[in-house]
């Protein structure tokens, strides 16, 4: 079992992942279009026109700027609730439970639909309620902090899910020290509870980075990356790069400097979570 | 005193989580109004339900009971298989030695930090030259393991003691009598946690199937839905309907594995 589980894993990867990691690379050297046949070698070509667009460096401040809001206030607000949820005071759990995570399990083509419509200027709710007049999603300045909303809105309850879970598996005795040495609860939640929950915070910000250079679907359906470009992420320019424009060639560029960034990201995350562990 | 928190304290959070799920209410009472009720300026902020014209009416405008039946087949189809190998490679990295052991679930990991830019464009010229566009091979055969669903299931069956198993091996039981008669059943709050999160994640799959599949008898439900918005952009009530139906899977598969979910993730990510 264990012979056939590992070479059948290792083919796989290798037919799915690391050809396709590889081509990538290689396709990002070449000008590479797939509709007419061709593969030429260009070098950095296609680098050097992907540095000097641009488009390019606003889909990656885009990119910054939707990532940093929607994990700062997925950690707070997944934090804040999963304290609450676990509060022994709080009855039918479960209930509560299924209501919050409502957003989180249902598939983002539709949630994205529902908050195209929330925030339509004629019919939508969240002028109605809030007495605004915003044109939400064809106002240049509103449209990505709309679509930031939204992603808040839709993920916290995975934060949730996992902050609930390292609430469960933190150890009972330190709080009972805690308390016998006359700590608050202030203090044992900032001194206790926050620096226990670390791994639990770091793997939902990496896996949140991870996800958020990659939106894509909330981009598509409720703006299409306008008003003109100002929503445009790097993971959409991409896309449209490749599958509108039939350019794999910079396309690929893009990949390979979004691959780059997020790796590079990820390292200095683990190392800044090392270097605390040990101060 | 204790009480009266207790009580305050829950009816607060249920008002933080209606607030939640309000747009969820606004869509579904959206779905029973007409058009001219949808898109009144003025007047209430939840339209009044009067119809069901546009429930009846959604078979008529894109064959929807084609597109839904169709994901529900890939979404199923590719759960059961993750959960599969997940436990199966998970498993095998966290019970069993070999050399590279350590590195080949190192490359299992790193997958998850690869953003879908990367592999997609060289995935889609694989597709096309396997010849396998327009087919559901191209949709299911390139996402079949996970390795979120590994790493759960690694974390959670090194709970499980070394000496039940070496207990089972004395009684002359196979590695795979082992793995399907005790580590999988052990396994169900793992299981209950991954079928969730992988069912959702193929059901509001958009991308990949967009560009696999042209035929739109073929298609699924999440880029049907998209179209149907592009063509009858203005036939809201419709849209509302099928959306809400659009969204019920999920939620049933959620309420299904809903027990063992948390305890699911605590296990997975402990430690």
């Amino acid at each position: 079992m264990r012979n056939i589980a590992v070479t059948a894993l290792i083919v796989y990867f290798s037919i799915f992942m690391v050809y396709p990691i590889y081509k990538a690379f290689a396709g990002s050297l070449h000008e590479w279009n797939p509709l007419v046949g061709t593969y030429n070698w260009v070098g950095l070509d296609n680098f050097k026109s992907v540095l000097s667009d641009g488009l390019f460096w606003k889909s990656l401040w885009n990119t910054a700027y939707f990532s940093v809001f929607s994990i700062v206030f997925r950690i707070i607000l997944g934090l804040g609730l999963a304290l609450l949820l676990s509060s022994r005071l709080v009855k039918a759990k479960d209930s509560l439970r299924g209501l919050f995570y409502m957003p989180t399990i249902t598939p983002l083509v539709a949630v994205s639909f529902v908050w195209m419509w929330m925030f339509d200027p004629q019919f939508g709710m969240i002028n109605k309620v809030t007495g605004l007049d915003i044109n939400w999603l064809n106002d240049s300045h509103w449209a990505l902090p709309a679509i930031i909303i939204m992603t808040i809105w839709k993920d916290f309850g995975y934060a949730t899910v996992l902050y609930l879970a390292g609430l469960m598996n933190l150890p009972r005795d330190v709080y009972e020290a805690a308390q016998i040495d006359g700590a608050n609860s202030w203090q044992t939640f900032w001194r206790i509870t926050l620096p226990l929950l670390k791994p639990t915070t770091l793997f939902i910000v990496i896996t949140s980075l991870i996800t958020y250079v990659q939106a894509y679907v909330q981009i598509l359906v409720m703006t299409e990356g306008g008003p003109g470009t100002q929503t445009y992420t790097i993971s959409y320019l991409i896309f449209d790069q490749a599958f509108q424009k039939y350019d794999f060639g910079t396309a690929s560029a893009m990949s390979v400097i979004l691959f780059a960034i997020t790796g590079v990201l990820t390292i200095l995350m683990f190392r800044a979570s090392g270097d605390m562990e040990q101060s | 005193m204790k009480k009266a928190a207790s009580v305050l304290l829950t009816i607060l959070l249920f008002a933080l989580a209606f607030i939640t799920i309000v747009p969820f209410l606004w869509m579904l009472i959206s779905s029973f109004a007409t058009n001219s009720d949808i898109v009144k300026i003025t007047g209430s902020i939840f339209p009044t339900p009067t119809t069901l014209s546009n429930y009846s009416g959604i078979q008529q405008k894109f064959d929807f009971l084609r597109l839904f039946a169709n994901s529900l087949f890939v979404a199923t189809v590719k759960t059961v298989i993750i959960i599969y190998t997940s436990a199966v490679l998970g498993y095998v990295f966290s019970k069993m030695h070999f050399r590279g052991r350590n590195v080949l679930f190192g490359v299992v990991l790193s997958t998850m930090m690869i953003p879908w830019a990367v592999t997609i464009i060289p995935q889609y010229e694989m597709m096309v030259d396997f010849g396998w566009l327009d087919s559901y091979k191209s949709l299911i055969v390139p996402g079949l393991v996970s390795g979120f669903g590994v790493f759960l299931f690694k974390q959670s069956i090194g709970g499980i003691s070394d000496e039940l198993i070496e207990a089972a091996k004395l009684d002359g039981a196979s590695d795979s009598r082992i793995f399907h008669r005790i580590i999988l059943p052990i396994s169900h709050n793992t299981i209950a946690a991954l079928a969730i999160f992988t069912f959702l994640w193929n059901w509001e799959d958009y991308l990949w199937p967009f560009l696999m599949i042209t035929d739109d008898k073929k298609q699924l439900l999440s880029v049907g839905l998209k179209m149907f918005n592009g063509q009858y952009g203005t036939d809201y009530g419709g849209l509302f309907a099928a959306t809400s139906i659009a969204i019920i899977p999920v939620i049933i598969v959620y309420m299904i594995f809903q027990k063992q979910f948390i305890a699911g993730i605590a296990s997975g990510s402990g430690k």
